[in-house]
């Protein structure tokens, strides 16, 4: 059974299916990688921001714990300094004669015991000298009195003052970066008490070498000013003082404590400020941004390989996914077109997902039940027809009846007994095969019979107006046939070829078993018909108005039971005769035979 | 997204404002701070001595702003020439990224730096310079003005009927020709002043006494001396304080080494004429870090000033830090 292709489908681009717009691979592909990349750009955007200032602020944390402990140590160092001037003050305000060894001795072992104190002085206020320690030559040209520890003790009698850092002239031997310490004191010489400036040099190695150790990022530095905006200490210093460099220290000067972006060459500084409380002066952290925040740089290049990583993976991903959803759907796809075009008999097997495997195996299980309904139609609508056929088959035409039975009665007017006897016979053993117990399948023999009881009863009618013969193969009798398919093509060849001719009418019919075929041939010498008529005559276009079984009929009954091999055909030639050729496979049914042989 | 855009915003805004501080900053050196570091060869006339020690300092800082990889050399005397051609010929064999040299010779280097031209390697000079086209820049003292400084302080102090000796310490070394050609171009505008004797130390100290006591015995009313560098300065007022001349012959002076110095306070020396060794070392690799990024460079002198410094300004603060470089 099959069912034409219905060949309607849309014309498709020739683009491979799993690139178009439309398909399932593209629409989850696509959706995905956006969906992804969004999300990994939003997620690592807040990220940066978050990790970059936490970095930035880490950063500055950083920087301001170093600077506040480089102020830690320089106000330790100031204090020390400081308790050491007032210890030295102490014990010359003890010694009763400032020129007594024993102060000088005392001095000299407090001198020991601090690597960075280069020298103790004692100056009257015209700046002689009184007392130094160590005892060294004094260089001439020192010009003391104007250097800044002399006028500050002078102007600020009572304030210790913490000097600058300076050159150490005083003495004869090295030249000695020092920071001094003096104030205006009281000592006694010989009994008198007197007024001198006390005065305490520190090596000032000490802070250079706290400032220089200061790292802020490869180029960031730490600087020292004093109270006045003076440079006490710098990397550059003499790149400032030539003018090469230069240090925005203005707005260092306005704050004691505190951090600020500077940007006075454009690049952005980070400032750190913090106050040596005791002195006033300030430690200015300065730090290169870009250079301290080293984990920005670092951020941005991690995040920037990280989402061209996350994207290839995602877009592999995606494809894989997409097409391990719709491979599967596209196969069912193809598979149910192969459906579509009529093929209901190949399942279809389709793995991948659950869902399409439930898909397929759904689909292969309506498969069956429309094959099976199909079978059930195909077997429903035979049966239909072969009863219909069968009721067509047992109709007696009440015609025929009526017309033997009024030539019986004519018969009976003349008082012909002989024929009306032959007529009641065949007539009764006509209806007797025509019944033939409800069964469809008769022997050759019997249909043979039925048919002559037929032609015996049409002769007495017709008045002999035509002759018949029935010759019939020894072995052809015992095959089986269908019943009731001669009668309706002896009446056509009666009605339409002899009826209306005025010559005698001849029927013949032969049946002969050819290649395990069994040929019934029926053959008239009537009036014939034109070849329209018989190619109308199987399409069932016209009707025979006989017994009511045409041989449209007879010829749908025998390829029904036999095949489509089998059936009718005709010969004619118009005013010369048909020939009706029954075609039948040859088939002997032993046990009916036995079973006739017996009985 | 409003975040963003204000960073954004931000960004511009730094930009606008460095583009107009850029226009605005004029003559400041803007960094020039190299990406991946740069190997930079320094080659100086001597390995010891406070002079080179600062310019090693100053050469250092600039390093470390710079990113560059910083090899200082030097052969121990500053009259062997033989080994600076020997350290530039390594510098080049080394494929320095770019070479700072300060010529102990004028001439004897010229061979050498051009073939580290040849060679793609730019040359920058410091502090004396080298008879070589190839040189980029210069980098150092004006010498010539240097030297009339000295001789203007020296005919301040004993006037336009005198005589001087000079002690000069290499002859053909660029800078010592420069300095005594200023010197005697601005003594020449003085008739009645003669430099009755010119010597050469060869930059040793003993030798420079030497030859100061053969003046002072040849020469016994020499009025005044200029000594035209460190070693030669040192010598020459050490023997002038020993023989007793001190005070009475009029020493000036170059460079700032402790004794000279001292010998300023103690009134033997009248006044140095002191560089700035560290601007120089500083200054020179700034240029050269400039010169290997390809920036086009102004000038082909880089002058670092000379200062004139006397008891009356040698504690001045700045002054202090140029005359005392190290911390000690």
């Amino acid at each position: 059974m099959n069912i034409q292709p219905k060949r309607n489908m849309p014309k498709m681009p020739r683009v491979r299916e799993s690139f178009r717009l439309q398909s399932i691979q593209t629409i989850i592909t696509v959706s995905f990688t956006l969906m992804t990349i969004l999300v990994v750009i939003v997620v690592s955007l807040m990220l940066y921001n978050k990790f970059s200032k936490t970095a930035e602020e880490n950063a500055h944390l950083n920087i301001q714990q170093i600077i506040e402990q480089v102020n830690y140590h320089l106000e330790l160092y100031v204090k020390g300094m400081q308790d050491i001037y007032e210890v030295v003050e102490g014990q010359i305000n003890d010694t009763p004669d400032i020129s007594s060894p024993l102060l000088r001795e005392q001095l000299t072992t407090l001198l020991h015991t601090r690597e960075d104190l280069v020298s103790v002085g004692l100056f009257t206020p015209a700046g002689k000298l009184v007392l130094d320690i160590p005892d060294l030559e004094m260089r001439k040209n020192t010009m003391l009195e104007e250097q800044s520890w002399f006028e500050s003790a002078r102007s600020q009698p009572q304030k210790l003052s913490f000097s600058a850092p300076h050159i150490q002239n005083l003495y004869k031997g090295q030249y000695k970066w020092v920071v001094s310490l003096s104030r205006m004191i009281q000592y006694k010489d010989h009994g008198t008490i007197k007024e001198g400036i006390l005065l305490v040099d520190a090596n000032f190695r000490t802070i250079d070498e706290l400032s220089r150790k200061v790292s802020l990022g490869k180029r960031g530095y730490a600087y020292i000013i004093d109270d006045l905006g003076n440079l006490v200490y710098h990397p550059q210093q003499q790149l400032i003082y030539a003018g090469l460099k230069y240090e925005n220290m203005e707005p260092v000067l306005k704050y004691a404590y505190g951090s600020y972006t500077d940007k006075p060459t454009g690049e952005p500084r980070y400032i750190t400020i913090r106050t040596v409380e005791p002195i006033k002066w300030k430690v200015v952290g300065v730090a290169y941004p870009d250079e301290i925040v080293t984990t920005k740089k670092d951020l941005n290049q991690f995040i920037f390989w990280f989402l061209l990583v996350v994207c290839a993976a995602v877009v592999v991903l995606a494809i894989f996914v997409s097409a391990k959803i719709s491979q599967p759907l596209r196969r069912l796809e193809k598979s149910v077109q192969s459906v579509g075009q009529g093929d209901f008999s190949t399942p279809i097997h389709v793995s991948g997902a659950h869902e399409v495997v439930q898909l397929s195996k759904r689909f292969n299980f309506m498969l069956h039940r429309i094959r099976q309904l199909m079978d059930q139609i195909i077997h429903e609508q035979e049966a239909k027809r072969k009863s219909e056929l069968d009721v067509l088959q047992s109709q007696i035409n009440p015609h025929f009846l009526y017309n033997t039975l009024n030539s019986v009665v004519r018969l009976a007017e003349k008082g012909k007994k002989e024929e009306i006897v032959a007529t009641i016979t065949s007539l009764s053993k006509f209806f007797r095969i025509s019944l033939s117990k409800g069964k469809n399948i008769i022997t050759l023999e019997e249909e043979l019979e039925h048919v002559r009881h037929y032609l015996i009863i049409q002769q007495i009618r017709f008045k002999n107006k035509f002759h018949y013969a029935i010759e019939c193969e020894e072995e052809a009798l015992a095959c089986l046939t269908l019943k009731l398919i001669l009668q309706p093509i002896v009446e056509n060849a009666i009605h339409h070829g002899i009826e209306k001719m005025s010559d005698e009418g001849f029927i013949r019919i032969t049946a002969s078993l050819q290649e395990k075929r069994l040929v019934i041939k029926i053959a008239d010498n009537g009036l014939g018909m034109t070849r329209q008529i018989m190619d109308q005559l199987l399409t069932g276009s016209v009707r025979s108005g006989g017994s009511g079984v045409g041989v449209k009929n007879v010829n749908e009954r025998i390829r029904l039971y036999y095949g489509k091999n089998f059936g009718l055909s005709f010969e004619s030639e118009l005013e010369e005769g048909t020939t009706v050729t029954i075609t039948m496979p040859a088939e002997r049914n032993e046990a009916e035979l036995q079973e006739r042989g017996m009985s | 997204m409003t975040r963003i855009r204000a960073v954004r915003l931000r960004v511009y805004l730094m930009l606008a404002l460095t583009v107009m501080l850029a226009s605005c900053g004029g003559g400041a050196p803007s960094l020039y701070v190299l990406e991946k570091p740069k190997n930079v060869d320094m080659i100086v006339k001597m390995n010891h001595g406070d002079f080179w020690k600062t310019v090693k300092m100053g050469a250092e800082v600039a390093a470390k702003e710079y990113n560059v990889n910083l090899t200082f050399k030097a052969p121990q005397n500053e009259s062997d020439i033989d080994e600076q051609v020997r350290l530039m010929e390594e510098s080049i064999q080394s494929n320095a990224d770019a070479i700072i040299l300060s010529a102990s010779d004028y001439m004897g280097l010229a061979q050498v730096t051009d073939r580290a031209a040849y060679y793609k390697i730019p040359v920058i000079s410091m502090d004396s310079e080298v008879a070589s086209a190839r040189i980029k820049l210069f980098v150092g003292t004006n010498n010539y003005e240097a030297g009339q400084k000295a001789a203007k302080r020296l005919i301040d102090l004993i006037g336009p009927e005198s005589r001087i000796g000079v002690m000069n310490f290499v002859k053909g070394a660029k800078n010592a020709d420069e300095r005594e050609e200023g010197f005697m171009d601005y003594v020449a505008r003085y008739p009645g002043v003669e430099v009755v004797d010119i010597e050469y130390c060869e930059s040793d100290e003993q030798l420079a006494r030497q030859l100061t006591r053969n003046m002072m015995t040849k020469h016994p009313d020499i009025n005044g001396i200029v000594a035209l560098n460190e070693v030669a300065s040192i010598g020459t007022a050490e023997e002038i304080q020993a023989s007793g001349y001190g005070g009475k012959v009029k020493i000036i002076t170059f460079d700032s080494t402790a004794k000279v110095m001292e010998m300023l306070q103690e009134g033997i020396v009248q006044a140095t004429v002191v560089q700035n060794p560290f601007n120089n070392g500083y200054l020179a690799v700034q240029y050269a870090v400039q010169v290997m990024e390809g920036i086009e460079l102004d000038d082909e002198r880089i002058d670092t000033e000379s200062r004139l410094i006397d008891l009356g300004n040698m504690l001045q603060s700045d002054n202090q830090k140029l005359l005392f470089p190290f911390v000690k």
